[in-house]
């Protein structure tokens, strides 16, 4: 196991250096320099400027100034914000938890929905329950998610039931421990349902095919023939089995999630890494723009990495396999 | 384990876990009442008028921008200016209902005979929010950093009367004596724009030349303790992209007729949301008590009222101007390139071209769509809602294409044989309008523009910058040729000198001239002088009658329309007095939570 | 190869079905000029937030109602009783170019002045929403197909080298693609749309994201292209033809070419949906098509007011449900040819 996740962070290593040269190089390819927009702001002091400058070497060529870059983000250093005057590692570190507990939230809204769905649509196959949790699957597939989430903002308004949007409420830190962490849950309710209706579909799908195929395998008929109670049957042995790829499938399925999160919490006024990059990039905010794809692209890649130990670990044949 | 919860009897827990949530949430709670300090009151304390309420509620409102600094000295913006006179008082103040300027630092004052020298007894018995004692030592030191060119600020200009700073000297621990250059008029309502700022705290910055950087969105984070203030409110927590919650000042100089110090409520919460659009869905769900809402959304936001306990008040003419400008600067950036293209300027400097441009504007199909016929044209550059010193006589430019063509043929522009408009030299008409995002109205009024304009064969392209980008851009850079933006109206003309005098730094189209450039623009000048030199009321309403007089008919500025203004509050509140102008919670210190009805 | 799918998926009644309503839509948008009464940017700021103009049928003649404006503070129009104006049919209107080459003049339908046709109402200046939808057809629509054309071509260009040639053109090119794969898409759409889009004038948007969206597409199709090939390499006609001194580009296009197709197609189609909804997406946040040009995303964008919702102006979703349609049909088209080409499965959805 130690060896697996150790060869992964080293085949990680290279991408994420890729990555940062790719998005390095983005962002030399926009016209003006990181401080460009932040050098017309009358209230940013030139000593900020100047300090900047200096420590990201901004007057000097690309190459040198990538490896000076790169220099200061292996030592933590991102660079500031010239909008919100704070280090760059002070947003994100407000901003990823947010982001993540929205993703993470909305995979196991998806995989409550559909793998009973799944399993059920597999076990009744080809009847009327089939066919219309497969149109479901299909349209929560092929509605866009800008627009479910503004539906979903406006049926807040409407019905007043659920917040608007945003992560607390105003009387959040006057609240208990246990009240704040029932605003959360309040406001996270309808970002998560929008971002995990997505998913669904996804995961039904593959979960009522994986589970058709391991229906018609030796074991269960062994079970049967044992007299294990169907119920027990179904969903004890075979879903065991037939969930496996739907842990992989997970991985893949961060990376549309942390890419649809930038909708949701646009529309929904979520304050996670979606919207902070969206307005930095607004505003030119270059730092905290370079700094939130890298992010994004780092937090994608340990969700895939998360998504193969859980399958390494729940499926001893492929532990066995990956030597 | 993991198995086991994704089994089917893990229904019954998801089931569950949805109660929990909800009960939880019920179980929310309100914000625990504020533990007031008790303090002694000031000698001088001032006493309202209103109804004594009783104390508690927190108040919630929403801004789409958010502070850029609570500096007064760097604020530019009228987002961050707010924030700010929350916590910090001026020497004078407009009371929006009385309609003229009463004490608020100062307690009285005495004009000498020959008008130049105003002699200022302050409030005795104020102390900051810290405790210290406020005296005249503030209010000169606070003068004496504005003044200084280490330091440059928006005052400087705005307390230069005929090419002269204000003298200020202090006369005893609670007297401050002004003197003017020339008699001015206004000076009773500009001297209170600035916030006084507590000696004691920026003493050692000013001297060692660090005074602008102290005050910064970074002190708000992490240190908000160290705004001092007199003001009614200090700043309890402050988070960037969110929200800033201010609490009572407990060393605030204001009481109620019963002896209890202001502010009434515990807490003041500010909420910043993206757009104009997510504040409205914010009211009309119930999570904020007040709101400015657009004309169009009144109607269904007045659906809502009986579910939330609010109402929608009708404010009559909005008391700002939005208007759409050209540069008209001339002279070349510092690497040589020109402000404006030399073609290019000759149609912004010509008076027709931009009076052609405004007949070509069909504002009045902009009236009936975008604002629901809820607004009127705006022909001036002081608003209709100000009665006073609004001038209703002023050329009038309604929309007659026509018209605009017959003026650009005046000019020697002419429509070429594919419909599009060249100049006399054959330059084909076409020009960069910018703007800022934000709002839903904006992009409709330009793309009505946009296509109004291609009627005359001009070709316009329009581009959204971010506000603070577009305001760096028309008042620092220069480099654009149109661009559309509005200002907030003041209650007295001398608060937007800046605008009129060819000087000022806010005279968009072609700021801080040494000389005026033109003859027009001279006798504007000559105008705000006259106006600002006497004392007689009903003489400086003809001098600003005048001057309205000049900008209709030279038109720098192309204006819009002016809006109804609509405000939607929640009932609960008491001792609200909507004024005419300017903002419903003036009186914040008053306002309380009344019962539940 | 192509008869026998097409002959596959009429045997099927989703097939049948998906295939009329992409037909249904593309013809749409090749004809759009021609379908829509009025230019996507023709204002009327007199009829702003018209309800859909109700059709009576009067002496075998389709009649569009009169309505005026009875409540402007609430947009509320009321159909004057008795007054109707007829639609006429293939009249001349103003001069657009088809497909911007030939002029033309004649619509379908049209309403004389001043009256209006509003089959889906019309937005915050007048403008009619039905003729948008089909303007704006034309930019979502036909984006996702030469994104698609633009993506395919590269992928198995890359992944077609990459599995017949093995070694090192193999690892390098499936890091490449592996590198590109690793970042999430949307982050990296408006990453590259930071850079690229100041280097371009806003009506030239459409370019942007065109490119844009082709240069992260590709990789998946590589991939999985990449694949393919490895396994076709070893078949013995690939073998046969090495043998016979055939170049490896011809064994590429004659012989690998031909046995991906139908693959090739699959994934296509499967992939479509993805580009519309970036496409959408983009627009919907102010990044991609900007006016004066219009996408069913940018359409959305302006809808998104409370007011919309509050007065029940329920015709500017019809962007949304537009883009539905097409995203659903296409992936059910896709699952009907995987079904045909693949039954096992072996594509995953891009």
């Amino acid at each position: 196991m130690l060896s697996f996740i150790a060869r992964r962070f080293l085949t990680m290593i290279p991408l994420l250096l890729g990555i940062s040269v790719l998005v390095f190089i983005l962002m030399a390819i926009a016209p003006g320099d990181f401080l460009d927009v932040a050098r017309t702001q009358e209230d940013i002091p030139a000593e900020y400027i100047e300090r900047m400058e200096e420590e990201f070497a901004l007057g000097e060529p690309w190459h040198t100034r990538y490896f000076i870059w790169l220099g200061n983000v292996v030592q933590g250093n991102l660079g500031e914000s010239w909008i919100y005057r704070v280090p760059v590692t002070e947003l994100l570190w407000q901003r990823i938890p947010a982001t993540l507990v929205l993703s993470a939230l909305s995979i196991m809204f998806a995989l409550c929905v559909a793998i009973p769905m799944g399993v059920l649509a597999a076990i009744y196959k080809d009847s009327i329950f089939d066919r219309v949790s497969s149109m479901f699957a299909y349209a929560a597939l092929s509605i866009p998610e800008f627009f479910l989430a503004l539906l979903a903002v406006m049926f807040a308004a409407q019905t007043g039931w659920f917040p608007t949007g945003g992560l607390s409420s105003v009387e959040h830190e006057f609240m208990s421990f246990w009240g704040r962490m029932a605003d959360y849950a309040h406001h996270l309710v309808l970002p998560t349902i929008v971002l995990g209706m997505g998913s669904v579909a996804s995961y039904m799908r593959i979960m009522r095919a994986n589970f058709l195929d391991y229906i018609r395998s030796d074991f269960v008929t062994t079970a049967r023939a044992k007299g294990v109670a169907e119920g027990r049957v179904m969903f004890v042995h075979v879903l065991r089995n037939a969930i496996n790829p739907l842990v992989s499938a997970s991985g893949f399925i961060l990376a549309t999630l942390l890419s649809g999160s930038i909708l949701v919490e646009n529309v929904m006024n979520y304050p996670g890494l979606g919207q902070l990059i969206f307005e930095a990039l607004m505003r030119q905010d270059e730092f905290v723009v370079v700094a939130a794809v890298m992010m994004g692209c780092v937090m994608l890649m340990l969700g895939n990495l998360i998504a193969d130990l859980l399958l390494a670990w729940s499926d001893p044949r492929i532990r066995l396999e990956k030597n | 384990m993991l198995l086991k919860v994704i089994s089917y009897p893990y229904l019954a827990h998801l089931f569950t876990a949805f109660f929990l949530i909800f009960f939880l949430v019920s179980c929310k709670g309100d914000i625990p009442p504020l533990e007031r300090e008790e303090h002694d009151l000031p000698q001088d304390a001032e006493v309202s008028s209103t109804e004594p309420g009783n104390y508690g509620g927190v108040l919630v409102t929403a801004e789409s921008q958010q502070p850029r600094t609570f500096n007064p000295l760097v604020a530019e913006d009228a987002y961050s200016s707010e924030a700010i006179g929350r916590f910090l008082n001026g020497l004078t103040t407009y009371h929006p209902i009385k309609e003229k300027v009463v004490p608020e630092l100062a307690r009285s004052w005495e004009i000498s005979k020959d008008k130049r020298t105003i002699t200022m007894e302050l409030r005795r018995g104020v102390r900051w929010s810290d405790g210290e004692p406020f005296t005249a030592d503030d209010v000169i030191f606070t003068f004496k950093a504005l003044f200084d060119q280490r330091y440059p600020n928006r005052y400087m200009g705005q307390y230069t009367i005929a090419g002269e700073p204000i003298e200020f000297e202090k006369l005893d621990r609670y007297t401050v004596r002004f003197t003017t250059a020339r008699p001015y008029s206004p000076f009773l309502y500009v001297i209170g724009f600035i916030g006084i700022l507590p000696r004691h705290v920026h003493l050692e910055a000013y001297e060692q030349g660090e005074l602008l950087q102290q005050w910064s969105v970074r002190t708000a984070m992490h240190s908000p303790e160290e705004f001092v203030g007199t003001g009614p409110f200090r700043v309890r927590s402050f988070r960037p992209g969110q929200r800033i919650v201010y609490e009572p000042n407990p060393h605030y100089w204001r009481v109620d007729s019963q002896g209890q110090r202001l502010p009434y409520v515990d807490y003041l919460i500010t909420r910043y949301v993206q757009d104009r659009n997510t504040e409205t869905v914010l009211f009309a769900s119930g999570q904020i008590d007040i709101a400015s809402i657009t004309p169009g959304d009144v109607v269904g936001v007045r659906k809502n009222a009986p579910l939330h306990d609010y109402t929608v008040h009708h404010r009559g003419p909005a008391t700002g101007i939005r208007f759409l400008w050209f540069n008209q600067k001339p002279g070349e950036s510092e690497a040589g390139k020109p402000f404006v293209e030399p073609h290019k300027l000759e149609w912004f400097t010509s008076r027709k071209f931009r009076q052609a441009i405004l007949h070509g504007l069909d504002r009045e199909g902009l009236i009936q769509s975008v604002y629901f016929g809820r607004a009127e044209l705006l022909h001036s550059i002081i608003s209709p809602a100000n009665e006073r010193w609004h001038n209703p006589d002023v050329p009038r430019y309604p929309y007659d294409p026509d018209r605009a063509l017959e003026l650009l043929r005046e000019e020697g522009f002419e429509l070429d044989g594919n419909g599009d408009l060249v100049d006399s030299k054959g330059n084909q008409v076409s020009f960069q309008v910018y703007a800022s995002e934000g709002d839903d109205i904006t992009p409709q009024i330009l793309s009505t523009f946009r296509e109004n304009m291609r009627d005359l064969g001009i070709r316009v392209r329009i581009r959204y910058l971010d506000f603070g980008t577009l305001v760096a851009r028309v008042s620092r850079h220069f480099e654009y040729e149109g661009a559309m933006m509005g200002f907030t109206g003041g209650a007295d003309p001398s608060g937007g000198r800046a605008i009129y005098l060819s000087s000022g730094r806010l005279h968009l189209w072609n700021p801080e001239q040494e000389e005026p450039q033109t003859d027009w623009e001279a006798r504007i000048d000559e105008l705000v002088y006259a106006s600002e030199e006497t004392f007689d009321l009903e003489e400086r309403v003809g001098y600003v009658h005048q001057m309205q007089e000049v900008f209709s008919e030279e038109l720098p500025l192309l204006y819009l329309v002016t809006p109804h203004a609509y405000v939607g509050l929640k009932d609960r509140w008491e001792n609200v007095r909507i004024p005419a102008m300017g903002s419903v919670i003036w009186n914040i210190d008053e306002l309380y939570l009344g019962q539940e009805k | 190869m192509l008869k026998h799918l097409f002959k596959e998926i009429t045997r099927r009644p989703m097939g049948v079905a998906c295939l009329a309503i992409l037909a249904f839509l593309y013809l749409g948008t090749i004809f759009s000029q021609f379908l829509a009464p009025y230019l996507p940017t023709d204002q009327d700021l007199a009829n702003a937030y018209h309800p859909p103009t109700r059709i009576v049928l009067e002496d075998w003649r389709p009649h569009v109602q009169v309505y005026e404006q009875v409540d402007p503070a609430a947009a509320r129009y009321e159909p004057v009783e008795g007054e109707t104006a007829p639609v006429n049919f293939f009249t001349a209107g103003e001069q657009y170019r088809f497909w911007g080459l030939v002029p033309a003049e004649m619509r379908l339908f049209q309403v004389e002045e001043p009256h209006r046709i509003y089959l889906l109402g019309s937005d915050g200046t007048g403008r009619d929403v039905f003729s948008r939808l089909l303007y704006g057809a034309q930019v979502s629509l036909s984006i996702g197909f030469i994104g698609i054309c633009i993506t395919m071509t590269l992928g198995f260009l890359v992944g077609g080298v990459a599995g017949y040639f093995g070694g090192k053109t193999d690892f390098l090119a499936m890091r490449l693609v592996e590198f590109i794969i690793a970042v999430p898409s949307l982050y990296l759409l408006i990453a590259l749309r930071g850079a690229l889009a100041e280097h371009f004038e806003p009506e030239q948007m459409y370019l942007v994201i065109v490119i844009i969206l082709s240069l992260i597409g590709w990789a998946g199709a590589a991939r999985i292209i990449r694949g393919m090939a490895l396994s076709l390499r070893q078949r013995p006609f690939v073998l046969a033809a090495e043998v016979m001194g055939q170049s490896s580009l011809r064994i590429l296009f004659r012989h690998f070419l031909p046995n991906l197709a139908s693959y090739l197609l699959v994934a296509a189609t499967l992939s479509i949906p993805a580009y519309i909804l970036a496409e959408a997406a983009l627009s919907f946040l102010g990044l991609g098509i900007q006016e004066p040009g219009t996408s069913w995303g940018l359409m959305l964008q302006q809808a998104q007011e409370l007011k919309v919702f509050t007065l029940n102006m329920w015709w500017l979703l019809t962007p949304g449900a537009a883009i539905f349609i097409t995203v659903i049909t296409f992936n059910m088209l896709g699952d009907v040819l995987r079904d045909i080409v693949d039954p096992r499965q072996q594509i995953v959805k891009r």
